[in-house]
């Protein structure tokens, strides 16, 4: 109990002090608008947003300026992809596509005022939900954080990476291994973090400080999605908004029920490793049709399908942050972008993280949420105008976006070099159904995991038994091998053989 | 530019009437219901698997060189603690080649497995002809003047020219290009970048001439020149009368807010606008807010 105060003392402070900082608005409104803005835009992702403003905001602000930035922009674009969902059938991001099923015959039955009204409260409450979990969790982070050192450390970063590699793996599963193998190998690059040995510099002197994250980010998320995006599309129709957008009280109150369950699902499968918002928004509808008395009629404009998807994948956000920030996991690919923020500021996700800092990104998400709320309700016909531009008209000036941000942290012209070609690879690799994180992820958690592997080793004179002998490591080495092995042909016939006779 | 906007009763269509167009890819991002599975889409499906193996199959091939080159740069790296001028070094397990070693081993491995499933799927039956791997024109050309402009942007002109006008030539480029899907104008749009480009590239490649102007003047001249055609074809559609004002105004804002709200680095700061703006910034505009 006393646990729970405290963390409630925490963030009230860490509230307080945001609340009473005039800046905290103009970083929230700017923030929570573009994300708004990229989430509406059709084949704009949230990782997009919160990759772009790493670029603007990352390290040139104080990290609490920083944070607001991201996590707005965050916020605002999982729950702006609900606006084309609804109004053009065509989700804004892929979180947003179980919204369209239920939002867009709703709008054409005249009722799409009250299904954004309904679709903004509920990823208001479904935020909420998430970010109060997260401030639960922090005792998760406590309690693991007595316990780990470098072995522990080595493990998780593998863990990371493999997991988000098995899970986020459209195709083949090793395709996310050799995405996440790639990344850390790009971490190899430069001098070694123990001995200063180069390593594959090939006598560039840029090369010896390694690659820098921002490019590498604005790389894997950015210039392949603006390949990608400069096609013509038939924009299709935008269905003209009738009735009020401000929600009434009552139909509120009467699909709580619904809204709490899909906060719930929708935060539980953001705290899967590597699982994002679209996932949440689908397996949430899902149950939604199962359980819901309405269920027949998902798909035909059902109030109830639309609020099980919408809240989910804004809860989603919450539970994403909770392995990012407790185990330095990324839950989903925005949050892969947001450790690459967190990278640049000199904190590494983790167990190690001051705890105050979790505060006060829990201080920012009920912000972040508010900002997007009443930005929902009272300016939703500006982001109606700007469904309108076509994505070909944006994607050049994200371009430019891209290279002024990506120059301006690292200050040389290599790092726009590094992005070109980082981009260009990612690219195909998308092409080819490679997952794009876990790559992220690798070049993140790669030095570290050289560096505390090694360092593992050195201090017990080259023996492995430190990551047998205590029961942190063991644990994880443990998990390492059954994610690798549950993937041999031979284990899987055992689960496929096991799964028929249960049947 | 090959949109219209029409009034149809509550709901604004936006129609397009360009010719040659690509197909959309937004079309894959629309919820499908699971139900729809009829033996054509099975078919479809399963062809697309089999062009992602033969494209695995490269891949692989790919991947397996990579490893194998990477594994030998890594065996240059002392592992076994040699001496460096006479210096012990440190033992194998402390060895800056230990952990690459690791990894461009399982990636020799992975690409190994992802050879056999290739391989096992049919990927390397299909792999030498270009319907076998979805070889497609369209998107090829595409793909390629894409590559062509941001080549040339981020080698050329970023580093030497002005970066508002260098920015100002790509928004208007990409736009005039790829808005509508026209190939002839991908490939006008590409030309046009490759020349601004490539001429900075050619004619000031070192460090020390980045500063000098001639490249700005092409580059400018290319972009008002550019800003001008599609003015003039694209009478009448308001993506085309918005070019010129998206192209000014988004890197000019940009630049300044880099340059003088966040105090950070921007490129080729004696570029022609640039260096205007940061005269006038510092002796005309700061000294009035400055003054104590």
């Amino acid at each position: 109990m006393e646990f729970v105060f405290s963390q409630l003392a925490g963030f009230g402070g860490a509230f307080a002090a945001l609340v009473a900082d005039p800046w905290t608005y103009v970083y929230l409104v700017t923030s929570v608008f573009l994300g708004i803005t990229i989430g509406a835009l059709p084949g704009l992702t949230a990782t997009l947003a919160v990759t772009i403003l790493t670029g603007f905001f990352g390290n040139k602000i104080p990290l609490d300026y920083s944070l607001i930035a991201l996590l707005g922009a965050y916020v605002g674009a999982i729950y702006g992809g609900s606006y084309p969902s609804i109004l053009l059938n065509i989700p804004g991001t892929a979180a947003s596509a179980a919204t369209a099923m239920d939002g867009h015959p709703l709008a054409k039955a005249g009722r799409g005022g009250e299904a954004l009204g309904l679709t903004t409260t509920a990823s208001f409450i479904g935020t909420l939900i998430g970010t109060a979990a997260l401030l639960i969790f922090v005792w998760v982070l406590l309690l693991v954080s007595k316990n780990i050192a470098s072995p522990e450390k080595a493990l998780l970063a593998l863990f990371g990476i493999l997991l988000s590699g098995t899970l986020m793996s459209e195709d083949l599963v090793i395709k996310g291994w050799i995405a996440g193998l790639i990344g850390l190998a790009m971490a190899m690059v430069g001098m070694d973090p123990l001995l200063s040995e180069p390593r594959y510099t090939f006598g560039w002197s840029y090369m010896l400080s390694g690659f820098q994250v921002v490019p590498v980010l604005m790389g894997a998320f950015a210039v392949p999605q603006i390949i990608e995006g400069l096609r013509h599309i038939e924009v299709g129709k935008i269905v003209a908004l009738q009735g009020r957008i401000l929600p009434n009280l009552a139909t509120v109150r009467r699909h709580m029920p619904t809204i709490t369950r899909s906060g719930v699902i929708g935060t539980g499968i953001g705290a899967l490793p590597g699982v994002g918002e679209d996932v949440a928004g689908w397996v949430s509808y899902g149950v939604g049709k199962t359980v819901s008395k309405d269920g027949k009629n998902f798909g035909k404009g059902s109030l109830e399908g639309l609020l099980s998807s919408e809240t989910a994948n804004n809860a989603c956000i919450g539970g994403a942050l909770i392995p990012l920030l407790v185990l330095g996991i990324p839950g989903s690919p925005p949050a892969a972008a947001l450790m690459g923020a967190f990278k640049i500021n000199n904190i590494i996700p983790g167990p190690t993280i001051d705890p105050n800092i979790i505060l006060r990104v829990v201080a920012i998400m009920v912000l972040a949420s508010l900002t997007m709320w009443i930005l929902g309700l009272f300016t939703a016909r500006v982001f109606i105008k700007i469904l309108r531009i076509p994505q070909t008209v944006f994607l050049p000036v994200v371009m430019v976006l891209t290279a002024i941000g990506s120059f301006s942290v690292g200050g040389g012209i290599n790092d726009l070099y590094l992005m070109l070609g980082v981009g260009f690879v990612a690219y195909f690799m998308n092409l080819m159904k490679y997952p794009i994180a876990p790559l992220v992820i690798g070049v993140i958690l790669g030095g570290l995991f050289d560096e505390t592997f090694r360092r593992s080793l050195f201090l017990a004179d080259g023996s492995l038994a430190g990551f047998v002998s205590r029961p942190g490591a063991a644990t994880l080495l443990s998990l390492n091998i059954a994610l690798i092995t549950a993937q041999f042909p031979a284990m899987r016939r055992i689960f496929a053989r096991l799964r028929r006779k249960e049947t | 530019m090959g949109f219209e906007q029409v009034k149809d009763g509550n709901a604004t269509v936006v129609k397009d009437n360009s010719e040659n167009e690509i197909k959309p890819a937004l079309s894959r991002a629309k919820p499908q219901a699971p139900d729809r599975v009829s033996d054509g889409v099975v078919g479809i499906e399963a062809e697309q698997l089999a062009v992602l193996r033969a494209r695995d199959f490269w891949a692989s091939l790919a991947l397996l060189l990579l490893s194998l080159f990477f594994l030998w740069r890594t065996s240059l790296i002392p592992l076994w603690g040699e001496n460096r001028a006479g210096v012990q070094g440190g033992d194998w397990y402390n060895s800056a080649a230990l952990v690459p070693l690791g990894i461009f081993s399982a990636l020799l491995v992975l690409s190994l497995v992802l050879m056999r499933i290739a391989v096992t799927a049919g990927g390397a039956k299909r792999a030498l002809s270009s319907v076998g791997i979805g070889w497609n024109r369209t998107e090829a050309l595409r793909f390629t003047t894409i590559s062509v402009v941001l080549f040339f942007y981020i080698a050329g002109l970023v580093p030497r020219v002005d970066f508002v006008i260098g920015s100002g030539l790509l928004i208007t480029a990409l736009i005039y290009g790829y808005h509508g899907g026209h190939p002839r104008r991908m490939i006008v749009a590409a030309g046009v970048v490759a020349l601004a480009g490539g001429y900075a590239m050619m004619m000031h490649l070192p460090r020390a001439e980045w500063r000098l102007h001639d490249d700005d003047w092409l580059t400018l001249a290319l972009w008002l020149g550019l800003t001008l055609w599609v003015l003039i074809l694209g009478r009448g559609d308001p993506v085309a009368r918005a070019i010129p004002a998206i192209a000014l105004v988004a890197p000019l804002v940009l630049v300044c807010a880099m340059a003088f709200g966040f105090r950070q680095n921007v490129p080729n700061r004696g570029g022609l606008i640039f260096k205007t703006i940061e005269y006038h910034y510092y002796v005309t505009l700061k000294p009035l807010w400055s003054r104590t």
